[in-house]
Formats: C-alpha cells, structure tokens, sequence
C-alpha cells in the first residue's frame, strides 16, 4: 500500500515500456486513472498501484476526418473510449485495425504509440 | 441572496468581422446599454467571457480592454474562461455578486473572434478544452468528442443519424426568423445527410460553425429592476461538473452535469422542466441537442431523439428548443453563447421576438455546456 501518487510522468513512462498503471482506493477499492489525490467515489485519500493487464473492449468510438494542426496529415485516424478488463476506462487511438473493422464490444490491447519524447494510449488487436 | 433581474440585452451580428474580441463585445454592450435605457457610469464591475483570445488574438488581460473600450475604463473587471459555458458561468457569478448586495448593476457576457484563423488551427484551439495529457495527443476533436457520445446513444438507444439531422433542419428553419443569426438558409434532410463525416457518425451538418460575435447582459439588483417594466427576473442559476477525463466517464450516453445542474436551477426556482415554455440550449451538435433534452428532464432518457423527429422541439411544438436558431444556426462564438442564449430567452419572456416568439412564454431555461461535457451551467428566467 501506499499514499504516494502516482503522477502523469510515471504514469506515461510506464505506458511508454508497454504497461498501463490504475490506481485502487484502500478505503473503497473504487479503481481509477491516476493521478488523483483524493478518491472520487469516498473522499479518503490511500491509493495502491494496480498493474492494468492491457486487454479490453472498445466501448465508443469514432473516425476522425477534420483533424486539429499536427494531425492533419494522419487522417482518418479513429479514437475510441475501451473499457479494460479490471473495469476502468481509457481513450486511446486505434492503431493497426482496420477502420471499418471497427464496432462497440470490438476486443482490443493496449499498445503504447511512441513519437519523440511524447506517449500516447494506442489500442490494437486483441 | 436578494433577487436579481436581467434589465438589458445586446447581441452582435453573429458570422464573420473584421474587429477585435474586445470591439465586439463593446457593440454588444452598447446595444445592451441603450435597451436597458441606463446610463453607462451606473454599471459597478464587468464580467467578461474569452476562450481563445491568447492563440487567436495574442491578447490576454481582456477584463480592462473590453471595459475601456466601452468607455468605462475604471470599473473592476474579471475575465471568465470554461470553455464553451464561459459567459454563462460569469452570469451566474455576475447573478452571485448582485445577490450578494455588493453591486447593483453588473455587466456580463463575452465575445470570440476566430474566423480569420485557418480552420485547422481553430479546431487545434478549441482542443485545448479537453485533457493535454491524455486526450489532445490522439488527435481527439471536439466533433470526435461527441461523435463518441452520438456512438453510445445510438447502441443504447437506437437514436439514428435521421433523429440527429431533424435537430439540424429544425434549428437552421428556427434561424431564418433571427436577424443576428449566422445562417438563415432553409436545409433538408437529405443536405445533412449526405453531408460529409467529420467524426462518425456526426457530418458536417450535425456540427456548429465557427462564428464571430459578441453577447451582453445587463443584471440588476431588484431595486433598481422595479425601475424597468421590462426586467425579467432570473430564478436560479446553477452550474455542475463532470470529471475532465473522458476516461472518467461511466456512461457516455449521459451528460450527468447537465443533470446535476439542471435539478440545482429548477430547486432554486421552485420550478420543474413541466413549467418551461422556451427552451435555449447548448446544440454544438445536434446529438448534444438530443442528449440535453434528457438531461434538463424535458424527455425521458432515450426520448430526445424520436422527439426530435416528431417535432416536439420545434416552434409551436410541445416544448419549443432553441428557436433562435441555436448554435448550429445563429452561430456560436464560444465566449459569447452563453449571454447570447440568455439574450434570447429574455426577449421571448419579454413578447418581444416577432415571428419566433413563443406565444405566452413565461418562463424559459438557458443551458450552456464547455467543453467535454465537463462544466455545464443551467439558469431558469421568468416574468414574474
């Protein structure tokens, strides 16, 4: 256990050598994206680092087509909101699955996209 | 809190200028100004909405900038930013602080100025409303942000790309009555339709347009609104929020700020969304439309999509939706809409809207959401 946050830095390194970290509350077990301080769900404050396995299902998606300045020329790209196994939930960008491939309960893999120094959430074939 | 009145309106030519934020919203307050029938020096603070003016203008510091160009260059001045709900989140502090008996006469409202900025950059700007570190990096937009909450009410509900484009038909036919609006052109079905997409499943006649413009309010403490026998009293207005982070969200079907704020506004009124009669909300897009009629209570959840294919929103349907045009139509320069909505419902609950006045209208609901569904404000107004 402990009450040490896990911040966007650590949690974008990790993502970077392929693992996605959750944080669980010791109070309630509520199960959240860090970094937080306080849980959202009972208001204490006593976080445990949780290992995410990387597998879920996609539960929104959506094809973009009218990109913002620096992914102009990536278009279409699709983004999609998946729920991980353990239950909590991540937006990332499709990667290696074809965009008309895509539906709600699609099972996908986290996998990171690295460009430079930046890391992003990518998802995959399961 | 003592009771607080809206005693003067004034909303720009909504589409493209050639002037300065801050010079918009100077005409908007002028225009307020001389509706109110006071003299400027009565007005003790400004409340003043921008989202973009540091990328798009290279201007910050706006609070005094807009204030010495309406010519009150001493009074204090705040400068709001929530993202699309700017200035309807300094109303509500404008209504705070009048409340509060610390001013008797406050201006609000905002103004954007976008349009001469090329559209990949626009779209970049009004990226920055959402998350930097986990979102803007996929290349999210805010079409894509409610492209994923079209997806999710579509598999819950079977809400069909039809329900959407009826919101957009309805809207652009409510805004050939608006001489302010942006665009005041008549489409069809089939225009919005074979639209091109933008983010599935939203084309681009589901989306807003980027717009130029400027809105401003002129709120008074009850003293000085008996002095106006066309005040028009606010009756609550509340704001909410909801996590920043899309991946926060347990269901994106919902808006749950809209709905947390919409039962604080309807408390504070002693009103239910049975007593409204007009209806100005916050259709960025038209699946945003269809969802904010669910979450103020006017339609049961999964309702707003078929109630838009019904008619029920439309002018002199059963409870009249944005019959200014909304955003979609008259346009929506993001730090202005939420003054240029209260505007609108100010002047229908005055009888003052011409031909689309919504006949008897007492009491009408303004509902304002910023970006990822993460601040939303809800005010109710009423003639008496």
């Amino acid at each position: 256990m402990t009450d040490e946050v896990v911040h966007l830095k650590d949690f974008f390194a990790e993502a970077r050598a392929g693992r996605l970290t959750a944080i669980r509350c010791t109070q309630c077990g509520e199960l959240a994206i860090p970094p937080k301080e306080f849980c959202a769900a009972c208001g204490k404050r006593g976080w445990e680092s949780i290992a995410l396995g990387g597998a879920g299902t996609i539960s929104s998606y959506t094809v973009i087509r009218v990109a913002p300045r620096g992914h102009v020329g990536q278009t279409p790209y699709a983004v999609a909101v998946v729920r991980l196994a353990e239950g909590v939930s991540l937006l990332g960008r499709i990667t290696d699955l074809p965009l008309d491939s895509l539906r709600v309960g699609l099972p996908v893999r986290f996998r990171p996209l690295v460009s430079g120094g930046e890391t992003m959430v990518g998802f995959g074939p399961a | 809190m003592r009771r607080v009145a809206v005693i003067g309106v004034g909303v720009t030519k909504f589409g493209k200028h050639d002037r300065t934020s801050a010079e918009l919203f100077a005409e908007a307050a002028r225009e307020a100004v001389v509706d109110a029938g006071i003299e400027p020096q009565a007005i003790q603070a400004l409340y003043y909405g921008n989202v973009t003016g540091g990328e798009s203008e290279r201007q910050l510091h706006m609070g005094p900038l807009a204030a010495s160009l309406i010519g009150l260059p001493t009074i204090p001045t705040t400068r709001f930013e929530n993202a699309c709900a700017t200035s309807h989140a300094a109303f509500r502090h404008a209504v705070m602080e009048v409340g509060a008996g610390v001013s008797d006469v406050v201006l609000v409202g905002g103004a954007e100025r976008i349009l001469h900025v090329p559209t990949e950059h626009a779209t970049e700007y009004f990226a920055y409303c959402s998350d930097a570190s986990f979102e803007q990096p996929t290349g999210l937009t805010f079409p894509g942000v409610f492209a994923l909450i079209a997806r999710a009410h579509m598999e819950k509900y079977g809400t069909t790309e039809t329900q959407m484009a009826h919101v957009a038909v309805k809207n652009h036919r409510h805004g050939l009555h608006n001489p302010k609006a942006q665009f005041r052109k008549e489409i069809t079905l089939e225009t919005v339709l074979q639209s091109a997409y933008v983010a599935d499943p939203l084309k681009l006649f589901d989306c807003c347009p980027f717009t130029d413009g400027g809105a401003a309010v002129l709120v008074a403490s009850e003293e000085v609104a008996r002095k106006h026998p066309r005040a028009v009293w606010v009756l609550g207005s509340a704001a909410a929020s909801d996590s920043m982070f899309m991946h926060d969200k347990r269901d994106l079907s919902r808006v749950t700020a809209t709905e947390r704020a919409a039962a604080a506004a309807y408390r504070q009124a002693a009103r239910g969304p049975q007593d409204v009669n007009v209806v100005e909300l916050h259709d960025c897009f038209t699946i945003a439309e269809i969802v904010a009629t669910e979450g103020l209570g006017l339609f049961e959840p999964g309702m707003g999509g078929p109630a838009a294919e019904k008619g029920w929103t439309s002018l002199g349907g059963k409870i009249p939706v944005n019959v200014s045009g909304g955003l979609k139509a008259k346009g929506h320069p993001i730090g202005a809409t939420g003054a240029a909505q209260i505007a609108e419902i100010v002047t229908q609950l005055r009888g003052e809207a011409g031909p689309r006045q919504v006949e008897g209208a007492r009491t009408g609901l303004t509902h304002t959401l910023g970006g990822n569904t993460a601040t939303v404000l809800v005010s109710l107004f009423g003639r008496d």
